[in-house]
């Protein structure tokens, strides 16, 4: 008897005893599946939202080749826009948005693992752009040149390209933007549009082969985990490690070792 | 527990009891006088018109991606003849990387419209913006084109939101 009331249910209109299967109610006709209006209106306006934020995006970053010189005061004042930016278009969503803050079930263990394979992968990704970009495009890259003339140039480099995109490009890409988009499409398309959307807001497209995976693998943590920081802390590191390559090439420590 | 099936339902053609007073997978009015039925089926239609033509946008849209491709591919060309000798190999790179990346999201965009069509869009107005910044005076090369292509874009991310909400309207998978 139990089992048979299980695969009934009420018509949301009528009250009548209907199939649990059924899409429409026999009696009167009435749909059960819930139509939310509003919530497909919302659908629209969200994804409006989410081009007004990515395109402040893109104007910060295209703006960055506006200006010749590039001077440590006009990238830290880019830099401010967007984390502010960031942090205006989380909090204005703040009641669906705060959950992603929260770290439930914590491991020590899974975030050390996380951290270590990042670091590997890294190195790994460091050494294949330089080569890349010494072999293919004939330049030396250095992120440390724009900082050398300063008294503490090191720490504002580990500032600016390992603390600071850790904490607000995790807040705007797998924060923000993930959260909308998830209101519009299901989780994996959500990943792959977060993903690529970060992708080119770097302009680099020979990055492909190791950005776009990044980014994929930091979507992937951030629905599978439903927090941020596993993210935060993946990205800090592995931009850590090739701050800190930058400084001390791989071909020095090899040699120092042997 | 099997309900026994005797007919089908003339909306949706799916099996429904004899005693049920509606299709129990459309909400067609099965005891309902003729004129009810013929005013259903009616609605019925309607929605479904407004359904293909949705799918047709997306289409469409779609099919803007691979224009776009054609067009970076084409331009290239172009750019190819008049460019210094030094710059054509960074120039090759990045047209090739842009053309490929076109057809993909074209490909995925029968798949995946939605997440296709954004990333498309996106894409495209980057590549102008920082063009624009590059010489402005790009903006204004074949302005028609570049405002009917994000026009179709626009419309087509737009017709897959819609055309979602119809299809759980109609019940259609």
């Amino acid at each position: 008897m139990d089992q048979e009331n299980l695969s009934f249910k009420l018509c949301q209109s009528c009250q009548q005893e209907i199939p649990l299967s059924n899409k429409f109610c026999t009696n009167c006709g009435q749909s059960q599946v819930i139509i939310d209006g509003q919530f497909h209106e919302k659908k629209w306006l969200n994804l409006q939202q989410v081009g007004l934020f990515f395109l402040v995006e893109i104007l910060c970053c295209a703006s960055v080749f506006l200006v010749k010189e590039h001077t440590l005061s006009f990238l830290y004042f880019i830099d401010g826009v967007m984390a502010i930016s960031a942090v205006i278009f989380f909090g204005y969503s703040w009641a669906e948005n705060k959950v992603i803050l929260k770290w439930p079930s914590f491991s020590l263990q899974k975030l050390a693992g996380l951290i270590i394979a990042t670091i590997l992968a890294s190195i790994v990704v460091t050494f294949l752009v330089d080569h890349l970009n010494r072999d293919i495009l004939n330049k030396e890259l250095s992120y440390y040149s724009i900082f050398e003339f300063h008294k503490y140039g090191t720490y504002l480099m580990f500032a600016s390209m390992a603390l600071y995109p850790a904490i607000f490009e995790e807040l705007a890409y797998r924060g923000y933007l993930m959260q909308k988009l998830l209101t519009v499409v299901d989780e994996k398309e959500a990943i792959y549009i977060s993903s690529i959307l970060f992708f080119i807001i770097h302009f680099s497209f020979l990055s492909i082969f190791w950005l776009l995976p990044f980014a994929l693998f930091l979507g992937y943590l951030r629905i599978k985990t439903k927090t941020i920081w596993y993210g935060v802390f993946v990205h800090f590191f592995f931009n850590l490690t090739a701050c800190f390559l930058d400084l001390f090439p791989l071909e020095d420590l090899y040699k120092m070792i042997f | 527990m099997e309900i026994p099936t005797h007919s089908f339902c003339n909306a949706c053609y799916k099996a429904y009891a004899p005693n049920d007073s509606f299709c129990n997978s459309c909400g067609y009015p099965l005891q309902g006088t003729p004129q009810q039925q013929d005013f259903f089926i009616s609605e019925r239609t309607v929605k479904e018109i407004d359904l293909s033509s949705m799918n047709e946008a997306v289409r469409k849209a779609g099919n803007s991606l691979f224009w776009i491709a054609g067009l970076t591919a084409l331009s290239f060309l172009f750019i190819l003849a008049t460019v210094a000798e030094e710059d054509r190999s960074s120039i090759l790179i990045a047209n090739t990387f842009l053309v490929v990346a076109f057809l993909a999201l074209g490909f995925l965009s029968r798949s995946k419209p939605t997440a296709a069509l954004i990333s498309g869009l996106s894409l495209y107005l980057i590549i102008h913006i920082l063009n624009a910044i590059d010489n402005p005076l790009t903006i204004f090369s074949g302005i028609i084109f570049k405002v009917i292509i994000i026009g179709y874009l626009i419309k087509g991310i737009k017709a897959v939101l819609d055309a979602d909400k119809l299809k759980k309207e109609l019940n259609i998978d």
